[in-house]
C-alpha cells in the first residue's frame, strides 16, 4: 500500500500518549476522585443508618423495660393504696363502732344515775310527804314507831312498782 | 479512490489527513473529557457526569471482570481514554468528507498522481483517524509494549514461563500468537472503519438515490464504531490481565 507512512504511526502514538496523560490529569483524576469520594460517603452514611438503627433499637429496648418498669411499680401502687385503703376503712370502721359504744354505755349510764337519782330524790319526798300526810291526817292516832313502820312497808311498795 | 494528501516535510511523508483527523479526534475526546468533568459535584452530578460515571463504570467492569479488583485501578485511564478517543475516531469520517479536485501538480500532487487518475486527482481531507492502518497499529503498538512491559514487570516469572508452555516445542505457536495479537488488533479497527467509510464512499456515488441506504448506513456505522471501540478496549484489557496477572487459580496448578 502507498499509504503507509511511519510519521503518521509516530504521530498517533504520540497524540495518544499526550491525550492519555492529559485526560489522566485533568478528566479522570477529578472523575476518579469525585467517584471514590461518593463511594466513600454512601458507605459512610449506610454505616451511620446502621449505627442509628442499632441505637434505635437499643432505645426501644430501654424505653419497652422502662414502661414495663413503671407499669409494676403502678400496679405495686394501686395494691398497696388498696391494701391502705381496705385497712384505714376498716380502722375508721372500728373506731366508730368503739365510739358509738361508748357513747351508748355513757348514755345508759346516765340514764341509770339519773333514774336512781330521781327515785331517791322521790323516795325522800315522798317519805317526807308521807310522813306529813300521815301526821297530819291521824296526827296523834298512831305512834311514831308503827307509823314509820307502815311508811316504809309503802315505800317498798313504791320501790318495786317503779 | 481518493488519493490522500502527503506533505513532504525535511524528508518526512506527512499525510495531512491524518494528522487533521487524529488531533480533531485528540481535541475532541479531550473536551468532551473536561466538558463531563467541569462542575463536579458528590451528590448533585450533572447529565454530562453522570454519562461519564456511567462509562468509567462500563469500562470498569469490563476491566474487572478480565482482572482482579485490586489491580483494575492504573488500567481504568487507560481504557477509558481508549474508548474514548476510539469511539471519536470511529465516528469522526462519518458526518462529512472534504475532498478537493486538482488538475495540476502542486505541494501535494504529484505527476505521477495525475497520470494514474488520468489527470483529475480527488484529494481527502478528513476520515476516520482509525480509517487510517498507521493511527490502529500506533494504538495496537502502544498495548503491545505496555502488555508485555507489564508483564515483565509484575509478573516476569510467570510471562516467561508461559511461551514455554504446555510444552517447551510450543514457543514458535506461542510467538505467533503474541504477534497476533496486537496485529489483528489493528487490522480489525483499521478494516472495520475503512470499509464503512469506502462503503460511504461508494454509496455517494449513487446519489440522491442512496439517501435511505447512506442513512442506513451512518446508523450502522455507529453502531460499529460503538462496538470496535469497546471491543479494541476489552481486547487490551484482556491481553494486559492475562500478561500482567498471575490469578490465584494458576497458583493452583
Amino acid at each position: 500500500m502507498d499509504n503507509l507512512h511511519w510519521e503518521s504511526f509516530v504521530y498517533a502514538i504520540v497524540a495518544f500518549l499526550i491525550l492519555y496523560l492529559l485526560l489522566n490529569k485533568y478528566a479522570f483524576g477529578p472523575l476518579f476522585g469525585i467517584m471514590e469520594k461518593r463511594r466513600l460517603l454512601v458507605k459512610e452514611q449506610m454505616d451511620n443508618a446502621e449505627k442509628n438503627r442499632q441505637e434505635s433499637e437499643k432505645f426501644l429496648e430501654e424505653q419497652k423495660q422502662a414502661l414495663q418498669q413503671a407499669r409494676k411499680e403502678a400496679y405495686e401502687i394501686i395494691e398497696q393504696a388498696k391494701t391502705t385503703g381496705s385497712k384505714q376503712a376498716d380502722e375508721i370502721v372500728q373506731a366508730a363502732r368503739g365510739e358509738a359504744n361508748r357513747l351508748k354505755d355513757e348514755a345508759v349510764r346516765e340514764i341509770e344515775s339519773e333514774k336512781n337519782k330521781a327515785v331517791a330524790s322521790v323516795k325522800a319526798q315522798v317519805s317526807g310527804l308521807s310522813v306529813l300526810i300521815a301526821s297530819k291526817i291521824i296526827e296523834k292516832q298512831v305512834d311514831e314507831k308503827t307509823q314509820s313502820e307502815l311508811v316504809d312497808k309503802y315505800l317498798q311498795e313504791v320501790g318495786t312498782k317503779s | 479512490m481518493h488519493e490522500f494528501p502527503v506533505l513532504e516535510v525535511a524528508g518526512l511523508h506527512i499525510d495531512v489527513s491524518a494528522f487533521i483527523a487524529i488531533t480533531v479526534s485528540a481535541i475532541i475526546t479531550f473536551v468532551l473529557a473536561r466538558l463531563a468533568v467541569r462542575k463536579l459535584s458528590v451528590d448533585n452530578p450533572s447529565k454530562l457526569q453522570n454519562f461519564m460515571e456511567w462509562v468509567v463504570e462500563f469500562v470498569h467492569s469490563t476491566i474487572a471482570s478480565t482482572m482482579p479488583m485490586k489491580r483494575v485501578r492504573p488500567f481504568l485511564a487507560l481504557g477509558m481514554t481508549l474508548i474514548m478517543f476510539i469511539f471519536v475516531s470511529n465516528l469522526l469520517g462519518l458526518p462529512f468528507g472534504i475532498v478537493t479536485e486538482h488538475h495540476h501538480t502542486s505541494s501535494f500532487v504529484t505527476q505521477e498522481m495525475l497520470d494514474k487518475h488520468h489527470g483529475e486527482v480527488e484529494l481527502a481531507w478528513w476520515k476516520s483517524p482509525t480509517a487510517d492502518l498507521n493511527v490502529t497499529g500506533g494504538l495496537a503498538l502502544i498495548v503491545f509494549i505496555l502488555v508485555h512491559f507489564l508483564g515483565l514487570k509484575m509478573n516476569r516469572k510467570h510471562y516467561i514461563k508461559h511461551y514455554f508452555q504446555p510444552f517447551w516445542f510450543f514457543f514458535p505457536l506461542n510467538l505467533i500468537e503474541t504477534i497476533a495479537k496486537p496485529v489483528t488488533l489493528a487490522l480489525r479497527l483499521y478494516a472495520n472503519i475503512f470499509a464503512g467509510e469506502v462503503l460511504i464512499a461508494t454509496i455517494l456515488m449513487l446519489g440522491v438515490v442512496g439517501t435511505p441506504f447512506m442513512i442506513v448506513w451512518q446508523g450502522f456505522s455507529i453502531f460499529v464504531g460503538a462496538i470496535q471501540a469497546f471491543l479494541f478496549t476489552i481486547l487490551t484489557m484482556v491481553y494486559i490481565s492475562q500478561a500482567a496477572i498471575h490469578d490465584e487459580e494458576e497458583h493452583a496448578h
